[in-house]
């Protein structure tokens, strides 16, 4: 009897459908893996059996019983403790605080037994005391810790809720080789004592180490479960990729102006935050995609190119003459767009209405210091229009817009004085298939016209309609080139998924 | 004298030491205000006069610490001082029905510190469990609580039984009745701050979602924080009732924002997360000496306003300079 399982566990966030049918089952004494590409469902899974979401529908069985896990207590009581992806540490609270949160020891008086706290906390913080690294102790506030050691103390606390299954959602993402063979130690500690393990990753070479049994999640449905001793990375990349390469790349003629290729943007070994030594060069006319899993350097560099990151080394190139990315408005000055899907961050100007929404490039570009509402408005709106934007008026606030709309404003920006190069950030994120179709639409057109056209796209399918050429992206650099009949979902995982 | 002549200012230590008691920037403020105030008004730093800004800023004292629970999990109480002004219509009312015996005074303040708490839950209920926005809900809370202290005594001016004031102006042994209360106070808020739910109400304000995914009650907890506000607003009425002497349905109103730039002074952050209430009773002094300040230094009275408003500035400037600089 497994010692929990999930029969068509489904979740909905407003139209998305994060989970369709969730069918998982753990037995005891088990390093379960999930695997599955980004936004395929794997985390809601795991939330949904630690509590924090509420499943719409669906069956938990723990033990052959069926349960009802109504919060993350209740998931504690039915003996489940979980690390979150995105962590769930208090910045402020030390380090032997976070471990204990969720159930403080306290005195007979009602007080927090510090002694208490710091006696268990210090057990699991030994644990990773060869590996922890430099300045990290038990009280040390989280909020001055690197990123890998956050996520050990996720770690750390996570296996203070001593369950019987603990779930870890890509534990891993930012810890180094010493850390990972530590916790792996451990999880196979834990395995040894009949502990239930759920680990998730996007490292091959990870879940091919620890794992006994490995479960594919393809667009929010669970689609089949191997024993890891009975397949290979190949078998399940292809059971990750499903039948959906038949979907082959649809656009037109790619290099279709091969013949005079004329460079707009070239990189030489650009490192900086992120990403190390990354060289391409795109063509006028062309749409080059960067591919891979999340943050594998893609945005860094995009942001790097625009000057909004800095850059440590390196060249860049732009219609022929060096160019030192220093800050976006002399990006813009030089022609260059950037467009990213983090509208809220990058590119509304919230509360403003429409107008001024579109035009603060046209102002950059044309040196404007004054002008007349109406001549910018004739301005405008043929941009707009190009986009099939919906909108009330030019003088309502961008925010009473949906955020596909809200995006294309943003785009729009850029469309009254056209850039030589756009950058295009993960530009779909949220907007609707309507919308994302008018906007590679008009892409494609702008490339047409002589743009050179930069896309990073955390969808697949966008990236394989789209691009001409994929660079994929793992641990910062360029791992692959893909190109014309190349351009395969199956090479893309091949890629991504590869041991960095 | 130069910088290599200095090994002892570690950059680090500095910070490590604001950390952990981010009331220091707060603390050397009030110094050298209180320095200030001794310059300008020797006897201000008297017995007497330290007895006498006691006395006047216990108050605003406790309805800092009021404010800094709810600040913690990144919640605010506008109704904070409304709350002091229902309880100090009520207790002064009651006293005066029951006849202004010892033992009414003692009922009249059991009865208050059961409507701080009331009025606190209410808070707590509706920003916590309803999930309206804690500035906008308690600003209506706080309406709703004004009118019930209008309705309790609608025109200022009843008076407090004597034994009530005299003792709250009193001494014992020598010894001023307010740095008893002091005493207490401290002892209260040594034992609240070893409670899990300080904690709690940290961890809630560092990121509610990550204390929910933890397994925290964090409604429960909001809740108790703002339950806990009530609690201390009420202690905050009984001062302003010892200090008055009266009862007045609007004497608390005023006092909401100076408790919300107490907190600040202090050096807790409004989001929450992060703060002392040594900090905030710290801020409630600084105001208090700034008053006293602009007070001694002759300042005419039609500008005391702006150059209060002004010093209150310049004091949370300087805070958040020394603060930052030793964190950086
Ligand atoms: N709180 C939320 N509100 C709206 N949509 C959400 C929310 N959480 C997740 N989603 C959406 O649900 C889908 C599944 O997300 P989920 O986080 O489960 O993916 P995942 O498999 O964990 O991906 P990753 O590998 O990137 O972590 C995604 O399309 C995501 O955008
Ligand atoms: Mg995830």
């Amino acid at each position: 009897m497994s010692k929990i399982e999930l029969r068509g566990v489904s979740k909905a966030y407003g139209a998305t459908l994060a989970l369709r049918r969730g069918d998982l089952s753990i037995d005891a004494g088990e390093v379960h893996v999930l695997i599955g590409s980004n936004g395929s469902g794997k985390s809601t899974l795991c939330k949904i059996l630690a509590g924090s979401v509420r499943p719409d529908g669906g069956e938990i069985l723990i033990d052959g019983k069926p349960v009802t896990i109504t919060g993350p207590r209740s998931a504690r009581d039915h003996g489940i403790g979980i690390f979150y992806q995105e962590l769930s540490l208090a910045g402020h609270r030390t380090v032997s605080e976070n471990i204990c949160l969720s159930d403080m020891p306290v005195t007979r008086a009602g007080f927090v037994d510090r002694d208490a706290l710091e006696a268990r906390a210090a057990r699991y913080v030994a644990l990773f005391a060869s590996v922890a690294g430099d300045g990290f102790s038990a009280d040390t506030t989280v909020e001055n810790l690197r990123a890998d050691q956050r996520q050990l103390v996720e770690i750390m606390k996570a296996l203070a809720t001593e369950a019987p299954v603990i779930i870890f959602d890509e534990p891993t993402s930012a810890l180094d080789r010493a850390q990972v063979d530590r916790f792996f130690e451990i999880l196979r500690d834990l395995k040894a004592e009949g502990r239930s393990i759920i680990f998730i990753s996007h490292r091959m070479d990870e879940i091919f180490a620890i794992g006994d049994r490995v479960t594919v999640i393809r667009d929010g449905e669970t689609v089949g479960t191997e024993r890891i001793a009975d397949t290979n990375p190949a078998a399940v990349i292809r059971l990750m990729v499903g039948t959906q390469d038949e979907l082959a790349p649809t656009n037109g003629a790619p290099h279709a102006t091969a013949v005079a290729r004329t460079f707009v943007l070239t990189l030489q070994n650009l490192s900086g935050k992120g990403f190390a030594n990354v060289s391409f060069e795109v063509a006028k006319g062309e749409i080059l995609g960067f591919g891979g899993l999340h943050g594998q350097g893609q945005s860094s560099v995009l942001r790097a190119i625009f000057g909004v990151n800095p850059v440590a080394s390196g060249e860049i190139v732009l219609g022929g003459k060096t160019y030192a990315a220093s800050n976006p408005r002399e990006a813009i000055r030089r022609g260059l767009a950037y467009v990213s899907g983090d509208r809220g961050r990058d590119g509304v100007i919230s509360g403003r209405p429409i107008l001024e929404n579109v035009t603060p490039i046209h102002y950059l570009r044309q040196k404007l210091r004054l002008a007349r509402p109406a001549a910018l408005a004739d301005r405008v709106r043929p941009a707009l229009e190009a986009l099939h934007t919906k909108f009330g008026g030019l003088g309502h606030p961008i925010n009473s817009l949906s955020g596909g709309n809200q995006q294309k404003i943003v785009i729009a920006r850029w469309l009254i004085d056209r850039p030589d190069v756009l950058l295009l950030d993960d530009p779909t994120k949220g907007i609707d298939l309507s919308a994302k179709t008018d906007l590679f639409a008009l892409i494609r057109k702008l490339a047409a016209e002589g743009m050179g056209i930069v896309l990073y796209s955390s969808e697949d399918a966008e990236l394989l309609n789209n691009a001409d050429r994929i660079l994929v992206f793992n641990g910062g650099s360029v791992r692959r080139e893909l190109t014309g009949a190349d351009r395969t979902r199956y090479n893309l995982y091949q890629a991504a998924y590869e041991a960095a | 004298m130069t910088d290599a002549t200095l090994p002892t200012t570690r950059p680090g230590g500095l910070k490590r030491l604001v950390e952990r008691y981010p009331f220091l920037p707060a603390l050397v403020i009030a110094l050298v205000l209180l320095a200030l105030n001794g310059f300008y008004q020797p006897r201000s730093v008297s017995f007497i006069g330290i007895t006498g800004l006691t006395k006047t800023y216990l108050a605003l004292m406790m309805l800092a610490i009021a404010q800094t629970y709810v600040v913690y999990a990144g919640d605010i109480d506008l109704s904070a001082g409304a709350i002091v002004s229902l309880v100090n219509v009520v207790i002064v009312v009651m006293m005066e029905k029951m006849g202004g015996s010892g033992f009414s005074v003692v009922a009249a303040l059991g009865l208050g510190l059961a409507t701080g708490l009331a009025c606190g839950i209410v808070n707590g209920v509706v920003v916590a469990a309803l999930r309206l926005q804690a500035i906008v809900a308690t600003f209506a809370t706080s309406i709703f609580f004004t009118g019930l202290a209008l309705y309790v005594m609608p025109v200022a001016g009843t008076p407090a039984p004597a034994a009530f004031w005299r003792t709250y102006g009193g001494r014992f042994f020598e010894i001023p009745f307010v740095f008893y209360a002091v005493v207490v106070l401290a002892i209260m808020l040594y034992v609240l701050a070893r409670t899990r739910l300080s904690t709690q109400l940290l961890a809630v304000g560092d990121d509610a979602q990550a204390a929910f995914q933890s397994g925290l009650p964090v409604t429960r907890i909001r809740i108790q924080g703002y339950a806990l506000c009530g609690l201390f607003a009420a202690l905050a009425a009984f001062c302003v009732t010892g200090d008055t002497a009266s009862g007045d349905p609007l004497v608390g109103g005023k006092m909401t924002l100076f408790s919300v730039a107490a907190v600040v002074l202090g050096g807790s952050a409004l989001s929450g997360g992060y703060g002392t209430v040594i900090g905030s009773i710290i801020g409630a002094l600084i105001i208090g000496l700034i008053n006293s300040l602009v007070f001694f230094v002759g300042t005419p009275s039609e500008w005391q306003n702006l150059v209060q408003g002004l010093a209150i500035l310049l004091a949370l400037m300087a805070g958040i300079l020394v603060g930052r600089r030793a964190r950086a």
